[in-house]
């Protein structure tokens, strides 16, 4: 008998610790119901509602996947894009390809809930075969830095991490805030942004780019204000609007002279006010060319250039 | 009938080069930068009396400063000279080609020569084949390599499919060497992913940014391969009468096909590693010269390296000036330009016919 008093314990305690397990698990899938579903809407102004916070996501634009690992959502990256190459991290996550050479087939193998793709690489009847596997595509087309605020907190929102997302913006918006506060500009000094080196041709980034924003906020102007977007300009213009700085954004190979080097020794431009003082800055790992959180890096970099480090 | 002399004269070849300096002029004066013609005359004439100066007093040269001299002796007269070398090099190529082939349509572009060329320079780039002594000779001296093979690829292939070398047969090979090297292009960028961009932008080409070094590199190139060149328009005459008729006038035919040969690839591998491939020139003004010298090499060569260095400087001066600040790509401008008169030809050519 007594051993089967405590069989009946020992069972009963099992049982109860079963209950406990179970309803604790009732517990957490009752909260995960709460806080679902999600509907955002994404920067083409489409409505996308998830039943919960996505768990596997492809990104296939480099500023999508610096955002989704900024908010803390790395985890969730099951595939990227050819060009995602920040953080260091993003190249254990399989790639996918992009633009017209996107893999659709590899995407849905992934069996992502979510794609994240921009308007700009790729195209509509990518989104659309997507879709029609079941795949939630969302569209993220920050074309100023407003814009970017406005795709992370879409982001954060997909994710379940509208906090850290929020958190985010805000610091940037801080960080902006100081910088233009602390920039003391004179009013009268202008720069030019090299997007493509002379030897291929010379590409400038005009208005409504990210880094004349920036160049806005320092109190700089930006000489090629006048062309909108990225512009093939002529050399002898850029002579001719003799910018006080110089940023270029040129890749360096670790062969020839660095791009500050080759535009220093640009036959013509020695009377250029920024080759005269050597002031030119080479920013090569895209800080001020994407949509995404080290555009304060970027704009930091700017400002320690033309104002001097603190 | 109109019978056209031998060669040309004295004064018509003054009259050639009055027009080629005159368009020169003209394409230095005018720019991105409007500079008044006083100071450009000033400048030139400044710059002109500093070299010679120095070279009297074996003294350092002193050359006019400040941003208005940068932009016209190191920027705008550097460009024009090369962009005029260019296009009389491309044009002679054209020239000698269509002669050798025996076809109107053979063009550096249209048998995909250059873009073999631009093939052996982006092969230089992807896998950093250089020499240390000078300075880009890698992508040139691959570019001429590649050059090279590709015509001996696409003449071998021609010969073989068929020997009176129609007008289709040379057209579908361009077409489908085109497309050969654009897809070994593509494996050689998947191979070198880290150099996408440098790759990219150096296909497209540019005149941009050409110093004078260049300038006497295209001329040196232009000197050599285009004399060579030159120096057989008899024997091209003969090609035109056909291989065998050239044989029995006593044409060594094997020998004088190698050499120019060699002197196109020549010609077209510099001047792709200088300014990348731009299409049409070596095509249309040969063509277009060709109403007017007739068939015979001794005038058409000629005519056409002026012909060429003044098209491809007006192409050039359109693609600096039509959307200042802005510039356009050479090579889209000589390709609007050159298919719009090349169909014009072609149907005039076809009614008449």
């Amino acid at each position: 008998m007594k051993i089967s008093v405590k069989r009946t314990r020992t069972l009963a305690a099992l049982l109860a610790a079963a209950m406990l397990l179970a309803f604790t698990a009732c517990g957490t899938e009752n909260k995960e119901t709460e806080s679902s579903p999600i509907t955002v809407t994404d920067m083409m102004g489409r409505e996308i509602t998830l039943e919960k916070p996505a768990e596997r996501i492809v990104a296939l634009t480099p500023s999508d996947c610096e955002i989704l690992y900024a908010i803390g959502a790395g985890d969730a990256l099951v595939g990227r894009g050819t060009y995602c190459d920040y953080p260091a991290e993003v190249a254990d996550v399989p790639e996918v390809g992009s633009g017209s050479d996107t893999n659709i087939e590899q995407i849905l193998a992934l069996e992502p809930q979510v794609l994240l793709m921009s308007t700009m690489s790729q195209t509509e009847e990518q989104a659309k075969q997507l879709e029609d596997a079941g795949v939630r595509v969302v569209i993220s087309d920050a074309q100023d830095i407003e814009g970017v605020y406005t795709a992370i907190e879409m982001i954060g929102a997909l994710m379940g991490k509208d906090e850290e997302a929020a958190a985010l913006v805000q610091s940037m918006k801080t960080a902006f805030a100081e910088l233009e506060e602390k920039a003391e500009p004179d009013g009268s000094k202008t720069i030019y942004f090299e997007v493509s080196p002379l030897e291929y041709g010379l590409w400038a980034a005009g208005k409504n780019t990210f880094m004349d924003e920036v160049a806005n906020m320092l109190g700089l102007k930006n000489c090629f204000d006048d062309l909108d977007g990225w512009a093939s300009v002529s050399e002898e213009q850029v002579l001719e609007r003799n910018p006080d700085y110089i940023l270029t954004i040129t890749m360096y190979y670790g062969e020839g002279p660095l791009p500050e080097e080759e535009i220093m020794a640009r036959p013509g431009w020695e009377n250029v006010t920024a080759v005269k003082n050597g002031a030119i800055l080479n920013l090569q790992n895209n800080e001020l060319s994407r949509p995404a959180p080290r555009l304060v890096d970027g704009a930091r970099m700017l400002y320690d250039f033309v104002y001097g480090e603190e | 009938m109109r019978v056209h002399k031998e060669r040309f004269s004295a004064p018509e070849y003054l009259l050639f080069t009055a027009v080629t300096f005159g368009i020169f002029c003209f394409c230095v004066c005018t720019g991105s930068v409007s500079i008044p013609l006083k100071d450009t005359l000033s400048l030139i004439r400044d710059a002109v009396c500093g070299v010679i100066g120095s070279w009297i007093d074996h003294t350092e040269s002193v050359l006019p400063e400040g941003t208005t001299a940068s932009i016209l002796l190191a920027v705008r007269l550097p460009r024009v000279l090369c962009t005029a070398l260019t296009g009389a090099a491309l044009s002679l190529a054209g020239a000698a080609m269509q002669g050798l082939l025996k076809n109107p349509l053979a063009d550096g572009s249209t048998l995909g020569v250059s873009s073999g060329a631009a093939l052996g320079a982006v092969c230089a780039i992807a896998f950093g084949i250089t020499f240390p002594a000078l300075p880009f000779a890698g992508t040139m001296v691959t570019a001429v390599l590649f050059a090279f093979l590709s015509l001996l690829l696409i003449l071998g292939l021609a010969y073989r499919l068929d020997h009176s070398l129609s007008t289709d047969t040379i057209i579908l090979i361009g077409v489908v060497f085109s497309m050969f090297v654009s897809s070994l292009m593509s494996i050689v960028i998947t191979f070198a992913a880290d150099r996408v961009q440098h790759i990219t932008f150096w296909t497209m080409g540019s005149l941009q940014g050409k110093g004078y070094p260049d300038v006497l590199v295209l001329l040196g190139a232009l000197v050599f391969f285009g004399g060579v060149i030159f120096l057989h328009s008899r024997e091209l005459n003969a090609f035109a009468m056909g291989e065998e008729n050239a044989g029995h006038i006593g044409v060594n035919v094997r020998r004088v096909r190698l050499v120019l040969l060699i002197a196109v690839s020549g010609l077209i591998g510099v001047c792709v590693s200088v300014g990348g491939t731009i299409g049409f020139v070596g095509l249309v003004t040969p063509h277009m010269l060709r109403m007017l010298t007739g068939p015979n090499h001794r005038r058409l060569l000629p005519a056409s390296l002026f012909g060429g260095a003044c098209f491809l400087m007006l192409a050039d001066l359109a693609a600096r000036t039509l959307l200042n600040p802005r510039e356009l790509n050479v090579g889209i401008v000589t390709s609007l330009a050159g298919a719009v008169v090349f169909i014009l030809i072609f149907y005039r050519a076809r009614r008449r016919g």
